[in-house]
């Protein structure tokens, strides 16, 4: 018996349409373990829901195998596997009242009707709603009606629930509540969950572990922290925060893992090595986070070791509320944006613009990856 | 600087007469247009309330035409006889309550497999759903005449059985046109209806035909209803496709009333009509009822 509640394994998914064939998916393999917050991050046309909507039994694969709790589910229809959906604009039956869209599930099951009725109560109390059984879904807000939909597919009690970008038709205020709530949900109920979203910052938060995807590819799987500290590929560095590109030549790999790396100013710099660099040398490209780069005057001194420092001019600061963004120019051709945190009044009136500086970051939290 | 303040004045002067001059045509046209509409309707309906039997004069009110269809009249004096319209009647509801029912379903089945099928030649099949909506009514029925005439033919040939028109040919005459009015209103509804509702059922452990009964019909239902209504009414309404398809004793209301006209023009049927449209107007409007409301809804 596998341990995971979800396997995909080479999954291929092609959509035919007028003749053309479009690659929704494209050879994905991803195991995801018993009681894991799951993320499927990315843009749109990606192919996370397809990937969703492959495991829910919505879609099958053109090659490859879905298995749930081990059980292969090719031939299995949505209907007799044992996930369930939360889908994106709620789906609830309107011309069911709040309740009988709970026990619809239940009723399906074979169970009695006082017995359903018992469960959706406390299903609506779980979510935090009690007293609405009797209303019909439109006559409920958006969040209502998102918390009526998660007790719909949570009272089945599924091995695992499949979120389909829950969240996205909510108010940005409401949906950071929800994020929390569904967090704290997810613990307590220890259901597997596999959540789609293109927002990195709700994948970031919620999820212990996230699937980077692009264009029917899964490029990156890991932690949050993995995912934003140590990215892959430059498609994934660019999508997950905001990141600093500069152009250079790898010069040598050490056993260490890190490289050495010619910018194009002639600066030498050292930076760790993605996992999946397939370069030996030549073209890469180094990505830097903008909370990484400290500022400092230039006469401040050298640094210390497993430290990169360079000379740069200040060319632009910008104030946007919990940090200021400088732009700082090195040598002739490449720029950097900085992000300092509004801690005091200290970065902007230390640095007027113009001024010459040097910009520090650790070796550690620079990584190179394929140009 | 005065010379220009002068012209402009008039010139918006000129501008709200036209202002108020396109007011008066947008009052106007509507009343004009109904007028057209339903001044024969009117003449009608007003007829069949005069005392004279000639519709050369009005000559006063009276009830009586309406009390002569309900009262037991046998045609001696008048060509009219209340039993044979009463009858006639009978025909007219058992001829619409059947192919009303066989159109619904098929017509909802056929809007099904449109909306949520995907086959070869759909969207030929598609536009050939609205053919009995727009080829001239005549031409269906003579088709059907033919048809039935060459398909009694072949009966005899190869059973040896003769087979003649009645009630089972306009059944099958109404069901074909009225296939087409269930389907497109049907489809209409189940267009608007969400598909994710369907996979929500299924998602939820409803095989196929429990999310049909439990989710898809109930959602599609009152647009069912409202292609069945209209279907009814134009079952009811029908004398073109009935009178070509008819046989011995079938005669159905319109029919009937055509026989009447042939003989004599009387008040009678001026109430018979006024009758028969109120209810069409009756089941029509709950027709068009139900599809607002369900419009609204989604």
């Amino acid at each position: 018996m596998s341990s995971f509640d979800v396997e995909l394994i080479d999954i291929v998914k092609d959509f035919e349409s007028g003749g053309s064939r479009l690659r929704a998916v494209d050879h994905i393999n991803v195991q995801i373990a018993d009681g894991e917050f799951f993320a499927l991050l990315g843009p749109s046309g990606c192919g996370k829901t397809t990937t969703l909507r492959l495991i829910a039994g919505f879609e099958q694969p053109t090659a490859g195998r879905v298995l749930i709790r081990g059980r292969a589910m090719e031939g299995i229809p949505a209907y007799h596997r044992p996930v369930n959906t939360v889908f994106q604009d709620y789906a609830l039956f309107p011309h069911l009242t709040v309740e009988q869209n709970i026990m619809f599930g239940l009723q399906m099951e074979g169970l009695e009707k006082k017995e359903a009725q018992k469960r959706a109560l406390e299903s609506l109390e779980q979510v935090r709603l009690p007293g609405v059984g009797r209303r019909r879904p439109h006559q409920l807000s958006g969040g209502q009606q998102q918390r009526v939909a998660l007790a719909r597919a949570l009272v089945k009690q599924p091995a695992v629930l499949l979120l389909d970008e829950p969240l996205g038709a909510l108010d940005l205020k409401l949906r950071k509540n929800m994020q929390v709530e569904l967090k704290a949900l997810q613990r307590d109920v220890g259901i597997t969950f596999v959540y789609v979203t293109h927002d990195q910052e709700e994948a970031i938060t919620m999820a212990d572990r996230i699937a980077v995807m692009n264009n029917g590819e899964m490029l990156q799987v890991g932690s949050p922290k993995e995912i934003y500290e140590r990215p892959g590929t430059r498609f994934v560095a660019d999508f997950i925060g905001e990141t600093n590109f500069v152009d250079g030549t790898l010069l040598e790999r050490d056993e260490e893992g890190f490289g050495t790396v010619k910018l194009m100013n002639d600066a030498v710099i050292r930076a760790q090595l993605s996992d999946t660099l397939a370069s030996t040398g030549g073209p890469v490209l180094v990505a830097i986070r903008p909370e990484r780069i400290s500022i400092c005057r230039a006469d401040a001194g050298p640094a210390g070791p497993g430290t990169t420092s360079l000379a740069a001019r200040l060319v632009d600061s910008q104030y946007i509320g919990t940090d200021t963004r400088f732009t700082l120019q090195i040598g002739e051709t490449i720029e950097l944006v900085a992000r300092v945190q509004n801690i005091d009044d200290l970065p902007k009136a230390a640095f007027p613009v113009g001024q010459a500086v040097t910009a520090n970051w650790s070796e550690t939290s620079t990584t190179i990856l394929d140009h | 600087m005065s010379a220009q303040a002068l012209i402009n004045e008039s010139a918006l002067g000129r501008n709200r007469r036209v202002k108020q001059l396109g007011k008066l045509g947008l009052w106007l046209n509507p009343v004009l247009a109904y007028f057209f509409l339903w001044a024969p309707i009117l003449v009608l309906v007003l007829f069949s309330f005069n005392q004279s039997k000639s519709v050369a004069s009005f000559t006063g009110f009276t009830l009586k035409w309406y009390s002569n269809i309900l009262n037991n009249i046998v045609g001696a004096e008048s060509a009219f006889s209340t039993e044979i319209m009463l009858n006639a009647f009978r025909n007219s509801l058992f001829v619409g309550t059947i192919a009303t029912a066989i159109a619904t379903v098929l017509g909802t089945m056929i809007a099904l497999a449109m909306a949520r099928g995907s086959f070869p030649g759909k969207r030929l099949l598609d536009g050939l759903l609205f053919l009995p909506v727009v080829i001239p009514e005549i031409t269906q029925a003579i088709s059907l005449a033919i048809f039935f005439k060459v398909a009694f033919d072949w009966i005899h040939l190869l059973s040896g059985e003769r087979v003649f028109p009645g009630f089972h040919t306009i059944i099958m005459a109404h069901v074909t046109f009225n296939i087409s009015y269930v389907a497109i209103v049907a489809r209409a509804r189940l267009a608007d209806m969400d598909p994710t509702l369907e996979e929500a059922a299924r998602d939820l452990g409803a095989n196929p035909w429990q999310t049909f009964c439990r989710v898809t019909f109930p959602l599609i239902l009152p647009g069912v209803i409202a292609g069945a209504l209209l279907a009814f009414t134009l079952s009811l309404d029908d004398f073109v496709i009935t009178f070509f398809t008819s046989g011995v004793g079938t005669t159905t209301l319109p029919v009937f009333v055509y026989g009447l006209l042939k003989l004599t023009v009387t008040p009678e049927v001026n109430a018979i009509s006024t009758i028969m449209m109120l209810l069409s107007t009756l089941l029509i409007g709950i027709s068009l009822a139900l599809q607002g409301r369900s419009a609204s809804r989604s």
